[in-house]
């Protein structure tokens, strides 16, 4: 009976969620494009064997694992940060929380597009400021070595209240008691931090680590609208190049296949932080 | 045997491979009151869960005026319960609360509001019926949830833990109170707990169950005095019965009220500890065959040396074996 | 007084420097609204003191569609997207509240999978499918992959209201005769309805923000969501500067958010907080 109210949900997620990747295990074992006349015609594992020896493949990736990381270490620490501080006794804390909230809640696009004008060469205020610091300006979204950087810190701005919050509900999980007993006890505020409060955090950190990760290694949107994958395809994330091959060259034989290698990253990325964590509670189990 | 009341015959409920309820057989007659009495986990609240429909039953029946009822939905059976948390609908004032189960049962408006008044003025709620549950002390949400439970006109009125959401003072006022009030009420009522204060302060007969199997169904005399075993005999009575060796194969038990101190020709025995309770001393003995309790007035200091004595008829005798006690 | 003091002086420097960083750029955004293109190129301090203008958002309310068309298009996809997603989740929240442990973990857990997965991952064959059931330049057949991919966190945040109802509640209603239907809408969901605001607010604010399915699915400059609109502004001119009209559609764009924020921002932080501790 309890079972018949789930039914329909599940039947939604199901199609949203595992038709695609049935779908994509197929399609990357056809050829499907402009040339076939995007009639599906089997190709044996010719998808593959391409995806493997695609240098742009494993650039895209390498570039994406590159943003992925800093984002989420940054994130993180921003947001632990932000975490402890709105913890605090604050005044006015819901209006303090909706501000902080406030980038999360914009869309990616609509910021983007913010940031484009903020890191504008060279009429932008970040340039403005650079000058009147008798500095010259600098091609933030134009250097091929430095502009992913950018596209971190707006990425960073929009999702570390996510984190915050995340990390908050944790912080508010812990009982004011034990804190006390360890300030009881002597323990200054930063062992309080490392003996009891990181600790005691770690399920909550392992979660929004495990999902801004998952979210990072999808990055579309922010760069899409920010850099367009430029300078030289510096910026451009794996997601980006399955949506040029889905759009623009019209291969989806080889999009499904980029789809399901990008996929395979996610999931390999993901069992590693489990894995890490898993290590480290056994290791920590171990110590005397 | 008569049809009126409730029956239950060898009612049993299995959770996976764990037994719950073994074999519960039990019966009780309109206005009669039954208490379900023993340690947590014992059964107890299983066996109201059953009765009521809100769990499925493994074997047995349940009749409830001649009407088999074992495999009824909850809804169907008019059975009322007081819950232990009182289940009162927190975002309901008293009224709506009262009302909803008529309205969904379909009792037109004006025979509404006369019961709703009826039980109102039974249990002395008038003007609060606006109030929310979370603006009532602890003995008015428990006199709602009974108003509600009466509202159902039930054939069976289950409480569970009906006291323990109050505080001590206001259970002993309460105790006789909603004992007289269900008397009137008419219907059979069990009620669980595992206060044995609360079993003989408001029921007529007591169950005592223990490891999901009903131990002794009996008057609260019966089961203090004649005990048919030693779980029932250590279950009942503050302080605790006294456990004595007795010949092989035998264990003996006596009440801690039935010694007495004696000055010459009983057991001997030396003080160890005492406890001051008011009126009378609990006194702790050491004899030569075991350790004894027993309540005394006497002013004593430990260290002393004593005389115990008791009739031998006050003797309880168990099997070592079984726990079953022996005529 | 001089201890309560001490204490504040390390929480107001963060404090202010994390408001800063929330709001600068939000700021610049509006500053840059109000200035003449002429003016957004002037150097040095004496240019704050002309080229202030309205014109920007004239430019973008009178464009073709009109700014406020898009804005339309976005709260109507939200609309439509959490009301079917409450609809299919709240009975799937009760439904999976009643299953026993194990299978309500084993799905919890392919739920919680599914509410971290990059969902940009599917665009490819939900384009298709659209495509298949001419569903493309269909404002409201986004609702339903929209319902699907919030569906996850939602019965998950629903599902962990419903656990923390005490089950004596239904109980009693069950007892006095209440059917499934009645017990939900008269006696759990009046219960839940914090719960259920929370879940609609960030299920809205996926719907409102969500860009790559919505680019691929509509086509049709009218029908266009506020995400999409503004990356095709931004994709129209890639080196031109009318910069001040892109900062007046930020501000339009943003500014529904900004009071959604404002006034449910509590119904935001628990939503997002009850998904971590339960989830």
């Amino acid at each position: 009976m309890a079972i018949l109210l789930l039914l329909p949900a599940l039947a939604l997620v199901a199609g949203v969620f595992l038709w695609p990747l049935l779908r994509y295990g197929w399609l990357s074992l056809q050829a499907s494009s402009v040339l076939t006349g995007l009639v599906p015609v089997p190709n044996g594992g010719a998808n593959w064997q391409r995806l493997l020896a695609d240098g742009r493949f494993w650039q895209d990736a390498a570039q994406t694992l590159r943003f992925a990381g800093l984002s989420l270490a940054l994130e993180l620490l921003l947001g632990l940060a932000l975490a402890l501080l709105l913890h605090r006794p604050l005044p006015r804390r819901g209006l303090v929380r909706a501000v902080v909230l406030l980038p999360w809640a914009l869309p990616t696009t609509v910021m983007a597009l913010g940031w484009r004008w903020i890191l504008n060469d060279p009429f932008g205020p970040l340039n403005g400021l650079l000058q009147s610091l008798g500095l010259p300006a600098y091609g933030f979204l134009s250097q091929p070595a430095t502009t992913w950087l950018f596209t971190v810190l707006a990425d960073v701005w929009k999702t570390t209240p996510f984190v915050a919050l995340l990390l908050l509900a944790g912080l508010q999980a812990i009982p004011s008691e034990l804190e006390e007993a360890l300030r009881l006890e002597g323990a200054g505020p930063w062992q309080r931090l490392r003996r009891l409060t990181l600790p005691l955090l770690a399920p909550y950190l392992l979660l929004a680590a495990l999902f801004r990760l998952a979210q990072a290694l999808g990055v579309f949107d922010l760069i899409q609208v920010l850099t367009g994958s430029g300078p030289a395809s510096s910026t451009e994330s794996l997601a980006l190049y399955a949506y040029l091959n889905a759009m623009r060259f019209l291969d989806f034989g080889y999009a499904a296949t980029l789809m399901l290698g990008m996929f395979a990253v996610v999931l390999g990325l993901s069992a590693l932080v489990l894995l890490a964590q898993a290590l480290r509670r056994r290791l920590a189990e171990m110590a005397p | 045997m008569t049809t009126a009341g409730l029956h239950c015959e060898q009612l049993s409920r299995r959770v996976g491979d764990r037994l719950l309820l073994d074999g519960l057989s039990l019966s009780v007659a309109p206005g009669e009151s039954l208490a379900l009495l023993g340690p947590s986990g014992c059964g107890k609240t299983t066996t109201l869960r059953l009765l009521a429909g809100l769990d499925p039953v493994s074997g047995g029946r349940i009749r409830l005026d001649g009407e088999d009822v074992t495999h009824s939905p909850a809804g169907e059976r008019q059975v009322a319960m007081v819950f232990q948390s009182y289940a009162l609908y927190p975002h309901l004032s008293v009224l709506a609360n009262l009302e909803l189960g008529l309205e969904v049962r379909r009792v037109p408006a004006p025979e509404r509001r006369r019961r709703i008044a009826e039980v109102l003025a039974l249990l002395q709620l008038e003007g609060l019926e606006r109030r929310r549950p979370a603006q009532l002390s602890g003995g008015q949400r428990q006199r709602v949830a009974l108003a509600r439970a009466l509202l159902r006109q039930p054939r069976l009125m289950l409480l569970d833990e009906p006291m323990s959401n109050l505080d001590a003072q206001l259970r002993d006022q309460l105790r006789p109170e909603l004992r007289a009030l269900l008397h009137r009420a008419g219907h059979p009522v069990i009620h669980v707990t595992h206060d044995q204060q609360e079993a003989m302060g408001l029921a007529d007969r007591i169950a005592v169950l223990e490891g999901g199997v009903l131990q002794q169904v009996g008057t609260p005399q019966e089961l203090y005095h004649r005990p048919a075993n030693l779980f029932v005999a250590r279950f009942l009575g503050r302080p605790g019965i006294n456990l004595l060796a007795g010949e092989a194969g035998v264990q003996l038990a006596i009440r801690p009220e039935q010694l007495r101190l004696v000055e010459s020709g009983g057991l001997p025995a030396r003080l160890l500890r005492r406890e001051w309770q008011g009126s009378q001393q609990l006194l702790w003995l050491d004899t030569s065959r075991g350790e004894l309790l027993l309540l005394a007035a006497a002013d004593l200091t430990p260290g002393e040396q004593l005389q115990v004595t008791w009739k031998p008829e006050d003797e309880l005798r168990f099997s070592s074996a079984s726990g079953e006690r022996l005529a | 007084m001089r201890s309560a003091a001490r204490g504040a002086m390390p929480t107001a420097l963060p404090l202010l420097a994390a408001l800063t960083w929330s709001l600068l750029p939000l700021l610049w955004q509006l500053l840059t609204s109000l200035r003449t293109p002429e003016a957004l190129v002037l150097q040095g301090p004496s240019a704050w003191l002309q080229g202030w203008t309205l014109a920007n958002y004239r430019q973008v309310l009178q464009g073709d569609p009109p700014f406020w068309r898009y804005l339309f298009n976005s709260c109507l996809v939200g609309a439509a997207s959490t009301g079917l997603t409450l609809l299919l989740a709240i009975p799937a929240a009760y439904g999976l509240q009643r299953q026993r442990p194990a299978l309500r973990g084993g799905i919890s857990l392919l739920l919680l999978a599914a509410a971290m997965f990059p969902y940009v991952l599917l665009f490819l064959a939900l384009l298709e499918l659209a495509r298949a059931l001419s569903w493309g330049n269909q404002l409201l057949a986004l609702a339903l992959p929209y319902a699907g991919l919030s569906l996850p966190l939602a019965v998950l945040l629903l599902r962990a209201a419903f656990a923390d109802l005490p089950a004596e509640l239904e109980d009693a209603a069950r007892l006095e005769g209440l059917n499934l239907w009645q017990r939900l809408h008269r006696v759990l969901l009046p219960l839940l309805a914090p719960a259920i605001a929370s879940t609609a607010i960030l299920v809205f604010l996926f719907s409102w923000n969500e860009y790559p399915i919505a680019l691929t699915w509509i086509s049709r400059n009218d029908l266009l969501t506020l995400p999409v609109a503004m990356a095709r502004i931004a994709g129209s001119s890639v080196y031109a500067v009318p910069y001040g009209a892109f900062a007046a559609a930020t501000v339009l764009g943003g500014l529904p958010l900004l009071a959604l924020v404002l006034v449910f921002q509590r119904q935001i932080v628990s939503g997002l907080t009850q998904g971590a501790v339960k989830g």
